[in-house]
């Protein structure tokens, strides 16, 4: 098996999604396939976020794939998050510009800081 | 090392892992091992998607030298003549998600070799990458 895709105890506002392997022409229809069953079950407004610290290697195909579901999570307001891609896959995201350098965490502690911040933003403050 | 496959999907992919190992034999750095399956991956792929309308059999020669400080692909087919490096490359502004995603593989090889060649011989389109791996007994930058 050349790409493993695990995703554990989402919740409504907020998915994880683990990938380890490849994610390249070989795997990627599988890898749309599992998440067609996932991203439904982030709610309208929610996050995705893609650890990808065990995802060994990229190829335009899995640009592709990322891009469709970028474009998915966008289009019902929800956003994707990237976690610590290791160096061939953030070569390749620099190379082709794929994601916003402020969407991308060295760490979960990272990550939940910004969404910390996201949500202090949309809550308004209490008297 | 030499590979010779039909121009099939499957026998990409496997040619892809045929080349990972001999690399990896060689001891060549991770980096380079990547850089070489990524620009192997997306030429391969290529000739087989778009090389042959109508869907003809085909021949597709892959030759790895492992050279004292590069590491040359080069591969042979013949498909309809292609030269990877004579296309318009792709608009990266805005979001990768509305973008038109064509190009992507093409952007990525002429970044990632360190040199590209293209000839047509015949019937052979013939495409020569260069890949500068890091050498063991280089001092780090």
């Amino acid at each position: 098996m050349t790409l493993t895709v695990r995703s554990e105890s989402p919740t409504p506002e907020r998915s994880t999604v683990w990938l380890e392997g490849r994610l390249d022409a070989e795997t990627f229809a599988s890898f749309d396939e599992t998440m067609r069953d996932i991203t439904p079950l982030v709610d309208n407004g929610g996050t995705l976020v893609l650890d990808l610290s065990a995802l060994d290697y990229i190829s335009s195909a899995g640009l592709r794939s990322l891009a469709v579901l970028r474009k998915q999570m966008r289009d019902r307001n929800g956003r994707t998050l990237l976690l610590n891609p290791p160096p061939q896959v953030r070569k390749v995201f620099e190379i082709v510009k794929a994601v916003p350098v402020a969407e991308v965490f060295a760490s979960v502690a990272e990550l939940d800081q910004y969404l910390d911040h996201i949500q202090k933003q949309l809550t308004p403050p209490r008297d | 090392m030499r590979l010779r496959i039909p121009n099939r999907l499957e026998d990409v992919f496997a040619a892809l892992d045929q080349a990972a190992g001999h690399l990896a034999r060689h001891h060549i750095d991770e980096a380079c091992r990547a850089d070489v399956r990524l620009v192997l991956e997306e030429l391969l792929v290529n000739i087989v998607r778009h090389g042959y309308p109508g869907g003809r059999d085909g021949e597709i020669s892959i030759f790895i030298d492992i050279h004292r400080d590069h590491v040359q692909l080069k591969l042979e087919d013949d498909a309809q003549p292609f030269d990877a490096r004579g296309h318009e490359l792709p608009d990266l502004s805005g979001d990768i998600a509305d973008r038109e995603i064509g190009g992507l593989g093409l952007h990525l090889i002429h970044n990632i070799a360190d040199d590209l060649t293209y000839v047509r011989d015949g019937n052979l389109n013939i495409t020569i990458a260069r890949f500068c791996p890091t050498l063991p007994d280089e001092p780090s930058p």
